[in-house]
């Protein structure tokens, strides 16, 4: 029985892998790139256990699939799916090795091919291959991962796979992008320990799998904690961009379904990290014993990265919001910063740009600011001159000036109740309306609002297309939530989307940077570009502490645990004694404050 | 109005039960005083004397125009700034004069004239303090109290009349309609309420009306059961049977007769209805799908007491927890005293 099996196995190996000749490769431009500085700190220490906390008890350790996105999935994805095939350099922005030693990006702009490195190892010895990512894009494509955003990802960005030869890679995507190795990078999966039958998401459940990173799961207790233990012969230990990294021999990650119980873990000294993330506890709560005595540290890392859309958002499908002076008096009496000062401690930045936070940004934009005078000669050409009986506007054909503001958070409440007030003061009747937060998100996207709060993470890049391109006008469910688009602003994005011209892009993204600003159907909120943490004194950072370009503390491990001052530390706390309060609260490595406070000083001037 | 002797010496009884009739003066006292919140906590004025002309702007919209005054932007079309109005006659000593309510609030404007960011403990300006949007708690605990009061007695009142509709019916016609509106009702009750709150929230905009109609939906389902088995029990009496022989007419049996012997449960039931009412709404504002924002809610207030940032602000939960508590036991002591005052044992004497 097993020979017949074994010569159509092979019959069928023979037809479906094309042999090597059919690609000829001999005119591949190869790059790579090891003149970059390593991401981490070279002085870095080995050794110790970084202590931490998750919300919740990761429902899966898959990575796909039901649940997999949850509140655990930054570490899982931190050893797993971050060993793409090549990254881009997180203070530099160029594209690095990864797990692919060299790439070339062909002229059609969407075919790569990748040479693997021959080092990479899973954890459990056998070497990850060309077929690891094959793997990966099957499993994207399988349904019984029963996941419909990765089926959907795989079908909008992959032509083909191939595996030309076990270290050799080619990529093919399904559209030209002037960044197709942000657009069609892939990671590997172990092709020898998972398959994608009948019932996946329940097998892999708690399965732990091989991983191509430094850290495996190696004890966890249900409901209590998780622990990465870190591969003391880790087969990337010395590649040049990933000296300095990865360095704590544990990371335990506890269960705190709290963030304010878990400050009191932290001041308690059961947590090495914690990151603060309202404004009240940064202004309020940041002085205790610790902190006093220089036990502790309290830092607030500038760091640069895109802050997407946040912000309000008025439907141009609704009458109200089609006369454009209507828009600009809405920008005009949106006070940020009252409400900045009053409400948020200061704590946060105005954003002006649609593209805040990247080089797309136009830096010449100032805000609309607070300028009832403004507002008013606005609304006067809108046609809103007359108070009514109760005070709000009314324009000739009798309709009141008022609106739903529909939200899905019920901690906004707080801000937009004020901002109701000066609308209603200035003669706007601004209604409130919580939805279920699902319902929010889907009312946007269906188009069925009349103002709602926008807010999506951003990528590296900006996605212009996807808010502002007129295609999406005829239809719903995408993020041209405002019903925008013209055929001017069409032609801008398409010089982002296809042109190579870095200079022209920008110069792009700047003339449509205005002309959102002018259209005046986005309010945006607030920015927020930092990272707010505390960390003991025996944990330690890079002089810059984390690379440019980060969100969260997982994204990029630079930090390391110092055993010696750890000793030290609790010897100084047992005798009560103080190492001296640190003075140093803002860490501004990549001068973005100095860039946000001449900006906002250059708005408040104008 | 007669009233029949049952009744009269039911009263006299709950007048004797100090505790339940002072509760009850005191809970009516409040409700009355509550209807004139506008005129005790408000920025606009009760009364201005301008010119020698009256307004009274409570409720009605004056510009700064009407009195002379312009805002710090040259506006004069927006609306009047009574308390400064009133400093302003003061200082200029004409016959101008201008009233304010007891508490120059209401429980809508943030007062931001701290330097702090709210919330701002009690002091001589905001007696019971500001909330996390710098509003005064006691103008949104005064204002909260007449919602929740009224909304809680509009909703016990449409659920006691269906209830007791649909109770009666079954209880007098029986048979077939009895069983196929006892099983609807089972299947009714299981619902679950506040998902169905939830889910209309989305396709609808929540208001008092809303609310009191789709708590309406479920609050008639407890009544039903007392008044169906009441009627179920008193129409097989002989003073039933009496009058039915007499000729009574179906209407004049149920109406004369069934009803005022079956309002024992109803009237008892009353104040503990209320209070579920008034727990209810507070709920409901908690989880924030009850009044819109920003509607003065207890539930809301409580939200904020709860947030885990105003932990230390302590004045933003002794609040509405305070007068939750006390409105609640003095509608309870009432139920107390009414039950107690219709207890038929009192009359039964057993040998």
């Amino acid at each position: 029985m097993t020979t017949p099996i074994a010569i159509c196995a092979l019959l069928l190996a023979t037809i479906l892998v094309p042999p090597a000749s059919a690609e000829d490769l001999s005119t591949v431009q190869w790059q790579t790139n090891y003149d970059d500085p390593p991401i981490g700190d070279l002085a870095a220490l080995k050794g110790g256990t970084l202590h931490t906390y998750m919300r919740a008890y990761p429902l899966t350790l898959r990575l796909v699939g039901p649940n997999a996105n949850d509140g655990f999935a930054s570490w899982k994805r931190a050893f797993t799916m971050d060993f793409g095939l090549v990254t881009r350099h997180p203070t530099t922005d160029n594209y690095v090795p990864w797990m692919a030693t060299h790439w070339s990006v062909q002229d059609d702009k969407r075919t790569l091919y990748f040479k693997l490195d021959p080092d990479a190892r899973w954890n459990d010895g056998k070497p990850v291959t060309a077929t690891d990512y094959v793997h990966t894009l099957h499993m994207m494509q399988s349904e019984n991962i029963v996941d419909p955003f990765y089926n959907q990802y795989a079908a909008e960005h992959y032509e083909e796979v191939v595996a030309i030869e076990p270290y050799l890679l080619k990529i093919v995507g399904k559209f030209e992008s002037w960044r197709p190795l942000d657009m069609f990078s892939l990671w590997p999966t172990p092709a020898h320990a998972v398959n994608f039958d009948e019932g996946f998401p329940e097998r892999y459940n708690t399965a732990i799998l091989p991983v191509p990173g430094p850290y495996v799961l190696s004890e966890q207790e249900a409901g209590q904690y998780v622990v990465f233990n870190r591969l003391q012969d880790w087969w990337g230990k010395d590649k040049h961009y990933w000296r300095g990294m990865y360095n704590p021999d544990r990371i335990r990650i506890r269960v705190i379904d709290d963030s304010d119980r878990a400050f009191d873990f932290f001041k308690k000294g059961e947590l090495s990290l914690y990151t603060v993330n309202t404004a009240r506890k940064w202004a309020e709560e940041m002085e205790f014993e610790a902190t006093e005595n220089g036990w502790a540290h309290r830092r607030r890392l500038f760091i640069d990265y895109p802050s997407g859309v946040y912000g309000f958002a008025m439907n141009l499908e609704r009458s109200i919001f089609q006369n454009k002076d209507f828009r600009k008096a809405i920008q005009y009496l949106f006070n940020f910063d009252e409400i900045n000062e009053k409400l948020m401690f200061n704590a946060y930045y105005r954003a002006v740009s649609a593209f805040t936070g990247t080089e797309y940004q136009n830096p010449e934009l100032k805000p609309y600011g607070f300028d009832p005078k403004k507002a008013r000669e606005h609304l006067r050409k809108a046609g809103y001159s007359k108070r009514g009986e109760d005070g709000i506007l009314v324009n000739g054909e009798g309709n009141r000036a008022a609106f739903t503001f529909s939200y899905g958070s019920k901690g906004l409440e707080r801000h937009m109740t004020v901002v109701k007030q000066v609308f209603k003061r200035f003669g706007i009747d601004m209604d409130l309306r919580l939805l279920e937060p699902g319902t929010a998100f889907r009312n946007g996207l269906e188009r069925e609002y009349e103002m709602t709060l926008m807010g999506r993470t951003a990528g590296r890049f900006p996605g212009p297309h996807q808010y502002y391109a007129s295609v999406f006008k005829e239809t719903k469910n995408n993020n041209n939530i405002w019903f925008y688009g013209a055929a001017h602003t069409d032609s801008l994005i398409d010089v982002y989307r296809f042109g190579m011209d870095k200079s022209r892009r920008i110069q792009a993204m700047h003339e449509l940077d205005t002309i959102l600003q002018d259209e005046a159907f986005y309010v945006p909120f607030w920015q927020a570009p930092f990272m707010r943490f505390l960390y003991w004194d025996y944990v330690c950072f890079p002089s810059f502490f984390f690379p440019k370009r980060i969100q969260q503390m997982t994204d990029w491990q630079v930090f390391w645990i110092d055993q010696d001052k750890k000793r030290a530390l609790s010897d100084a706390m047992d005798a009560g004694r103080s190492l001296g309060r640190d003075p140093v609260i803002d860490i501004d490595p990549y001068e973005v404050k100095d860039r946000l406070e001449a900006a906002m000083k250059a708005a408040g001037g104008g | 109005m007669r009233i029949d002797p049952i009744t009269r010496k039911r009263l006299r009884r709950f007048r004797r039960l100090k505790r339940g009739y002072y509760s009850f003066v005191i809970l009516t006292t409040l409700t009355t005083l509550s209807l004139f919140s506008d005129y005790i906590a408000n920025r606009r004025a009760i009364v201005v004397s301008y010119q020698d002309a009256l307004y009274f702007p409570t409720f009605k919209f004056h510009d700064m125009a009407t009195f002379g005054q312009q805002d710090e932007y040259g506006f004069d079309d927006v609306e009047a700034d009574y308390a400064a109005l009133q400093q302003a006659f003061r200082e200029d000593g004409s016959d101008n004069w201008v009233l304010m309510p007891l508490v120059p609030f209401d429980p809508y404007e943030p007062d931001f004239d701290y330097d702090h960011p709210p919330p701002n403990p009690p002091d001589t300006r905001h007696w019971f303090g500001t909330d996390s949007q710098g509003r005064d708690v006691f103008a949104r605990l005064l204002y909260g109290f007449r919602i929740s009061i009224f909304f809680a007695v509009s909703l016990v009142v449409v659920g006691e009349v269906i209830g007791t509709m649909v109770g009666s019916m079954q209880g007098f016609l029986g048979g077939r309609f009895d069983m196929f509106s006892q099983r609807f009702i089972e299947v009714w009750s299981t619902l679950p309420f506040l998902y169905v709150v939830i889910l209309l929230a989305t396709f609808f905009k929540p208001s008092f009306i809303l609310l009191l109609i789709i708590m309406g939906l479920f609050e008639w389902i407890r009544m039903t059961y007392y008044m169906r088995t009441e009627i179920y029990r008193e129409k097989t009496k002989e003073y039933c049977l009496a009058a039915r022989s007499f000729g009574a007419s179906r209407q004049r049996l149920i109406f004369r007769h069934l009803l005022p012997n079956c309002m024992t449960p109803l009237v008892t039931i009353t104040p503990f209805a209320i209070v579920g009412a008034i727990s209810s709404l507070t709920a409901l504002d908690y989880l924030g799908y009850g009044l819109p924002a920003p509607t003065p809610s207890w539930g809301e207030m409580i939200d904020q007491a709860m947030a885990s940032s105003n932990r230390d602000k302590i004045w933003l939960s002794v609040a509405p927890f305070t007068a939750i508590s006390v409105t609640l036991l003095l509608v309870t002591l009432i139920g107390e005293a009414v039950r107690e005052a219709f207890d038929p044992k009192q009359y039964a004497h057993y040998t």
